[in-house]
Parts: C-alpha cells; sequence; structure tokens
C-alpha cells in the first residue's frame, strides 16, 4: 500500500514537472531565421524573442551620437528589415558583414538588445545582381 | 645517435604511456581475477611508469611550447612567439588536443598515487583496473585521435596563438586546471564503485575509502565552476558571469550529482540504504563528465568557446556509451545485493531530508541536460534553428533552489530515523521566525521581488539553522564542562571537522545564494556617452572620461580610455577599460575595469572604437550589488571543503574508524 502511494505521487510530480519544463522550455524557445523567413510568417514570430541574421545593407548604417541609437537594414537579399540597436556599433561593424542580432520585432522593425558581428569566412556576399544561397547564408551566420 | 625531435620524443612518450597503460590493465585484471598477489603488485608498478611517461609527454609539450619548435602540430596551431612565457605555459590547456593530454596526465597521477597509497584491500584490486581502463581511454586518444605532436612537414616560421579570450585573463591558467582536477578527483569513487559490485561487496566500504577523493574532487570542480564564472566576469564584458552556455552547463551538471552523492553517501554509511542510487549517483557524475566534453567538442552544440570539431567527439561519445552500458550492466547483475531492504522510517528524518534534496539535484541536472540537448532534438526534428534562452534555465533552476536551500536548513537539524515532535516544533518555530524576520526586514528595506526576497529569508533561516546545530551540539557540554565556551567550542570545531566543516561550506553556499540573488535581481545595465571632460552620473557616481592611451606589450596592442570615477566630489578611483587586438587575429578583446566594493561593483566596458579624432566614448556601465561575495563565498566554499579534509592530529587519528561511522 505504502509503496503504491508513494509510486503514484511520483508519477504525479514527473508528470507536473514534466508540463512545467515543456511549458517554459517552449516559451524560451528562440528562433534563429533569416528576414525571408520572418515575412513569411509573420504572425508565428510576432512579439516573440529571435535571433535574426542577415547581411547589414549598403549604404543604410546610421549612428545617432546622442541617442546611442543605431539602426541598418538587415537583408538576406530576398527579404530587408529595419533594426534599431540600441548601443554604438561594436569594433567589426560595418556595412555588408554578416550579422546576428537577438530581440523580437514591433510593427515591422526589429528592436535588438544584442548584436553579434559574425567575420565567417565561409559565406562570401554574392556580386550585385546575383541572388544568394539562402541555406548557406544560414549555416555560415550560425 | 639519433637526433629526435621534440614530436618524436613527446609522440614517443604517449605511446610508451599506451603500451605500459595497457599492460597495467591487463595484468591488473588477470590478478584482480586470478587473486595473484605478483600479477598486481606489477600492476601498480605499472601504474607509477605510466605517470612518468605522461609526465615527459607533458614537460617535453611545455618545452616545444616554450621553444617555438613550430614543428610539433600543436605548438603551430596554437601557439606565437611573442606571447609572454605564461601563456605559453598554459597554452597546453588552451585549446582541444593538449586539454586531453593534460586531463590523461592527471588521472594517471591520481592512479599513481591510488596505487601506491590505497590500503591494501579487497576493492583495490578492481579500483585500480578501472582507473587504468579509463586512462587508457585518454592516453589512447592523445596517441590515436588528436596527437598534438604530430609533426608539422612544413613548419610556419609563426604560430597564429591561442584562442585570445583565452590569453586575456591569467584566471585562464587556473580555471581548467581546477575543473580537471574535479573530474579526475570524481574518477576515483566511480572506479571503487565499480569495484565494489564487480567483487560483490556493496556496502559502505568502497565510499568509506574513497572519502577524502570524492570530497578533494568535488571542492576542486566547485572551485573550478566559480574561477570560470570570475573569468568571464573579467573577460566577457556583459558584467555577468553565468549565461546557461553549454560549455557551462556540463561543468554543472556533474557538479549536481556530484553534490547529491556527497549528501547521500552519509545515508548508506548511516542507515545502509540507497545502494543502488550511490552506485548510480557516482556513475552519472563519471558519465557526464565525459558527455560534456563530447557535446563540448564535437561542434554540434554551438558554444562560446568551442573548440571546434573533429575527430575526438565520436571517440567520447563511444566512451560515454561504454560507462553507462557496462556500469548499469553491473548494477543490473547485482540487482539483488544492491537493492534496499530497509525503509524510510518517515520523511521527517535527516534520510528522508538527503533523500529529497537528492532528488532535487538530479531533476535539476535533468532539466539543464534537456534545455543543453533541446536545441538538437528541435532541429533533428523541424530543421528549426533554435537555441534555448537563459529564461528557460532560469525558470526551472530557481524554484529548486529555493526548495533545496529550505531543506539545507532544516535537513543537519533533524535526528536520523524519525524526528522528535517536540525538538523539531522547536526548532521549527526558530527557522519560521528567522524566515519571516529577515524577508519582513527585506520587504521594509524596500525589496519587492519575489525571489531576490526569498532568497533573503532563506538566508536568515539557513543561518539561525547554523546557529542552532552549533548551540546544540555545544550546549550539553559546555554543562557538563568547566571549560570556557570558546574552548569548547575550539574543540568541537577540531574534533568534528567533516561536520564543522560542512557547515562552513554551507554558509558559503547561502554567501554565493545572496551575492547570485542581487547581482542578477538588481542589476543596472546602461549604455553612456562619455564626452571628453565632461562628467556623466551613474547610480550615485559621477564619471569622467579624462582621457585616452595606447599600449604595445610584445604580443598585443590595446586601446582604452581613462575614466575618473568621482563619488560625491572625491575621487574615488581611475578606472581603465581597454580593447585588445593579439597578433594578427582581427577579433578584438575587450578588458573591462572593474571596482570591486562589498556592496557592489562598478564595472566599465568600451562598447564603441576610440578613434583620435573622436571627442566622445560610448561606456557600458553596470553596477551589480554583492556581486563579490559570489567569489568570497565560492572561497569559504573551498576554505571548508579543505577544512573537513584536514588530517586530524595524532590522538584522533586511532579513533577515524568508528567516527567514520558514527558522523
Amino acid at each position: 500500500m505504502k509503496r503504491l502511494s508513494y509510486g503514484i505521487a511520483g508519477i504525479a510530480v514527473l508528470i507536473i514537472a514534466g508540463l512545467l519544463i515543456y511549458r517554459s522550455l517552449n516559451a524560451s524557445l528562440v528562433y534563429f531565421i533569416l528576414p525571408n523567413e520572418y515575412a513569411q510568417q509573420p504572425g508565428e514570430y510576432q512579439g516573440r524573442r529571435l535571433r535574426l541574421g542577415g547581411i547589414v545593407e549598403t549604404d543604410s548604417v546610421r549612428f545617432d551620437n546622442e541617442s546611442l541609437q543605431l539602426t541598418f537594414m538587415v537583408t538576406d537579399s530576398l527579404q530587408r528589415y529595419p533594426v534599431h540597436h540600441r548601443g554604438s556599433p561594436p569594433e567589426l561593424f560595418k556595412e555588408n558583414t554578416g550579422v546576428v542580432v537577438e530581440g523580437s520585432f514591433n510593427d515591422g522593425v526589429f528592436i535588438s538588445d544584442n548584436l553579434l558581428v559574425k567575420h565567417s569566412e565561409v559565406y562570401e556576399p554574392p556580386p550585385p545582381g546575383e541572388s544568394v544561397d539562402v541555406e548557406a547564408l544560414k549555416d555560415s551566420l550560425q | 645517435m639519433v637526433d629526435l625531435s621534440l614530436g618524436q620524443l613527446g609522440s614517443g612518450s604517449i605511446l610508451l604511456a599506451l603500451v605500459l597503460a595497457l599492460y597495467a590493465a591487463v595484468t591488473g585484471m588477470a590478478g584482480a581475477w586470478r587473486r595473484d598477489a605478483r600479477l598486481l603488485t606489477s600492476a601498480r608498478l605499472a601504474a607509477g611508469a605510466v605517470f612518468l611517461a605522461m609526465t615527459s609527454a607533458v614537460l617535453v609539450m611545455e618545452a616545444a611550447l616554450l621553444s617555438d619548435d613550430f614543428t610539433v602540430k600543436y605548438v603551430a596551431e596554437h601557439s606565437r612567439i611573442a606571447s609572454p612565457v605564461w601563456v605559453k605555459v598554459v597554452t597546453l590547456w588552451a585549446a582541444l588536443e593538449g586539454s586531453i593530454l593534460l586531463w590523461g596526465w592527471l588521472l594517471t597521477g591520481y592512479t599513481a598515487i591510488l596505487a601506491v597509497t590505497a590500503p591494501n584491500s579487497t576493492l583495490r584490486p578492481w579500483a585500480l583496473a578501472i582507473m587504468q581502463l579509463a586512462q587508457i581511454f585518454f592516453i589512447g586518444v592523445s596517441a590515436l585521435v588528436a596527437n598534438p605532436f604530430s609533426i608539422v612537414p612544413n613548419p610556419p616560421l609563426d604560430g597564429p596563438g591561442p584562442n585570445p579570450l583565452l590569453q586575456n585573463h591569467w584566471m585562464m591558467s587556473v580555471h581548467p586546471v581546477l575543473l580537471y582536477l574535479g573530474f579526475v578527483g570524481l574518477t576515483v569513487p566511480f572506479a571503487f564503485a565499480m569495484s565494489a559490485l564487480i567483487t560483490r561487496r556493496p556496502g559502505s566500504e568502497w565510499m568509506t575509502l574513497t572519502r577524502r577523493w570524492t570530497l578533494t574532487g568535488w571542492g576542486f570542480l566547485t572551485a573550478g565552476i566559480v574561477a570560470g564564472g570570475w573569468w568571464s566576469y573579467e573577460v566577457l564584458g556583459w558584467g555577468g558571469y553565468w549565461a546557461w552556455d553549454p560549455v557551462e552547463n556540463v561543468s554543472f551538471m556533474p557538479w549536481l550529482t556530484a553534490t547529491a552523492f556527497i549528501h547521500s553517501v552519509q545515508v548508506q554509511e548511516r542507515r545502509r540504504m540507497l545502494k543502488a542510487w550511490n552506485v548510480l549517483l557516482i556513475t552519472l557524475t563519471f558519465a557526464l563528465s565525459i558527455l560534456g566534453t563530447f557535446l563540448i567538442r564535437s561542434g554540434i552544440i554551438s558554444s562560446v568557446h568551442a573548440f571546434g570539431d573533429g575527430p575526438v567527439g565520436p571517440v567520447f561519445l563511444g566512451f560515454f556509451l561504454v560507462i553507462m552500458v557496462s556500469a548499469f550492466g553491473l548494477i543490473a547483475l547485482r540487482w539483488d545485493q544492491i537493492r534496499d531492504r530497509a525503509e524510510l522510517d518517515s520523511v521527517v528524518s535527516r534520510e528522508g531530508s538527503f533523500l529529497t534534496g537528492n532528488v532535487l539535484f538530479l531533476a535539476m541536472a535533468f532539466a539543464i541536460l534537456l534545455g543543453t540537448l533541446f536545441p538538437l532534438i528541435v532541429e533533428a526534428l523541424t530543421a528549426e534553428k533554435v537555441t534555448v534562452g537563459a529564461p528557460f534555465f532560469d525558470q526551472v533552476t530557481l524554484p529548486i533552489w529555493l526548495l533545496i536551500f529550505l531543506l539545507m536548513g532544516i535537513g543537519p537539524l533533524l535526528p536520523w530515523r524519525r524526528a522528535e515532535e517536540q525538538s523539531l516544533k522547536r526548532n521549527l518555530a526558530w527557522l519560521a521566525g528567522a524566515f519571516l524576520v529577515s524577508g519582513g526586514l527585506a520587504f521594509a528595506l524596500g525589496m519587492r521581488k519575489v525571489y531576490p526576497l526569498a532568497t533573503v529569508a532563506l538566508a536568515g533561516y539557513n543561518f539561525t539553522s547554523l546557529g542552532l546545530l552549533i548551540t546544540g551540539a555545544l550546549h550539553p557540554r559546555i554543562r557538563l564542562s568547566k571549560r570556557s565556551p570558546v574552548a569548547i567550542f575550539k574543540s568541537y570545531a577540531f574534533e568534528n571537522r567533516r561536520r564543522f566543516g560542512s557547515m562552513i561550506v554551507h554558509s558559503g553556499v547561502i554567501v554565493v545564494a545572496l551575492g547570485v540573488m542581487a547581482s542578477s535581481g538588481y542589476r543596472v545595465d546602461e549604455q553612456l556617452r562619455l564626452d571628453f571632460g565632461t562628467s556623466v552620473p551613474f547610480r550615485g557616481y559621477d564619471l569622467t572620461a579624462v582621457d585616452r592611451f595606447m599600449e604595445r606589450t610584445p604580443g598585443r596592442i590595446s586601446a582604452g580610455v581613462v575614466v575618473e570615477v568621482w563619488q560625491r566630489g572625491r575621487l574615488v578611483t581611475t578606472l581603465r577599460p581597454r580593447t585588445n587586438v593579439f597578433g594578427q587575429n582581427p577579433q578584438t578583446i575587450s578588458t573591462p575595469a572593474v571596482l570591486y566594493t562589498p556592496k557592489w561593483d562598478l564595472y566599465l566596458n568600451l562598447a564603441s572604437s576610440i578613434g583620435p579624432d573622436q571627442e566622445f566614448v560610448v561606456i557600458r556601465a553596470v553596477q551589480s550589488p554583492l556581486i563579490t561575495w559570489i567569489w568570497i563565498g565560492g572561497l569559504i566554499v573551498a576554505l571548508g571543503t579543505a577544512y573537513a579534509l584536514s588530517p586530524q592530529t595524532r590522538q584522533h587519528r586511532t579513533v577515524r574508524g568508528e567516527e567514520a561511522a558514527r558522523t
């Protein structure tokens, strides 16, 4: 009898713990996506924490000295989105380099609180006019 | 005479060590099987020879590093002429092949010490044989899979140097060694546990014999993890020390199972219960340390400090599977002998609280494992790339920690078997009072966040528990003796090293908890624009960037700003955050500057480049309350562990056997 009740109690605890873990795991998953993936189903990613990868578009970088706000366009050459990042550009940040920003979308603008520069040797930006291999881009940024 | 290169000498040493280790393992097992004393003695001597051969390999590697011998692959890939001497020395463990060589060397050292010092018992032959099997794995990986001594046909004139992150702080020379000493130390109780199963002696003998090894290993692992946190704090530049990065998680999981093990062995020693559980815990501890190496080194999980991929990962995975299958096979084979026959008398007892605590430690380890592996599972199932954010780990571990702190206060106050109602009620009243008073005080002082409030309340509760434990132990002694209370306290602390050491460790844990709570719950993190010569307020300080500087040392170029820190019109200190470039590596590494104070740290990190024509810099300023107490608490834990391990004076040594059964 004692054994049985211990067993039932144990299983109940496990089930509850499992549910709790699953819920918080699901809530804290951070998806790594490219701009075109966001464009396909913006509803699914709305308000979620994301890691958005892409290339910093040429002539799009602005840094406001007063508010310390960095804005630029991130692109995978299929889609482009504006990024607002609070903080000054990191040392290796420049146009046409790979970046990964972490944050979430708000009305089509990506609000970032973490900016990583990926100076990957694998990925070469394509010459103008040619399309990029999106999968290769994603792998090089990961 | 043949002129040997360092690479050949090193490879030769490792091969010699491998041959000797194979000989030692085969002779040891044959001797254990046939109970042949001569074979066993030969195996023990061979353990010393293996250690000497590995020592020679390590010395050759150091010689190659210090003499910039770029014909040796490891040196060519990870060292650089311009590095300072200490960086060259620690480059031994700055990359994968060298780390495995170091791990293997430490393991052979422990095996040799064990072969010489372990008392002659029925368990010793198989325990040594298992240590020797484990060292074959590490030496074998060094010799065949990741040989650091491979010879480069066209040696470069100079190498790239170690990972810039690793040459940026002296802590890097300490942290990995501490971790490996921890992992290797915990191999000893695992070997003895397996030996106990093989020889059908699943009593508490194996854990009594290895108690010092277990505690030593645990102490080093703890120190290694805390040191790693401090390294992150001083190097990574975001003002934190723990990011739930896979590399951190995989060192933390064996720590959790080892901590559970340290507590549950006492239940077996006292109550002859939990035999199978203890074997399981030490197996998991050992296996998780190997699994961790696989996860990080195989490149299947991306991590801040991944060493990259290679053939080493699968080999470690294979070793992990071998350990799990053979250990669980043995457990199944001996199930009849290790099954618990005694039942728990009451949950409200010392063993009840230890068991509950054990379940919590294991649940936390499991949740962390799940969080660490989840990205792999998701990617395998859906091809989506995900990471599990820090919020998951916080949400899961914080409540478990609070429950553990709750048990940590009440558990040691409960007697074995069954608590007596009257003393239980009195103790509970004290504890509840302390919980409410300290929690209320924190609330009155303006704290409103749930976890920090609970942590403060539990800290008061736990310190009261320690007070009750000490007064409870001293009270009868003071009544019966004419000596002064101070003298009685001294002799109590002196005679009960294990018990008193555990109290020191627990108090250190509370100090760490307070530091973690305050620094993460009340951290202020801002980007500040500092115009040269103009002061900017930040959390009661006035920060003024007065100058910029440039430093060139051999192998490093640094640029930074001089920031004066003023408080109420008084100059407190001058901080010099900087960024560094090491050699040809384009990566810039920042070195934050920290003002350490007991109340909070002021942490400044350069967030922008410093051009000569630019009239301002951007600084990341972080204020973390009580964060220094994490390092102090870690030190208290280490000292408490050392105290529990310190040798008894002569007159007490004679009664150690009895004491083992008593405490």
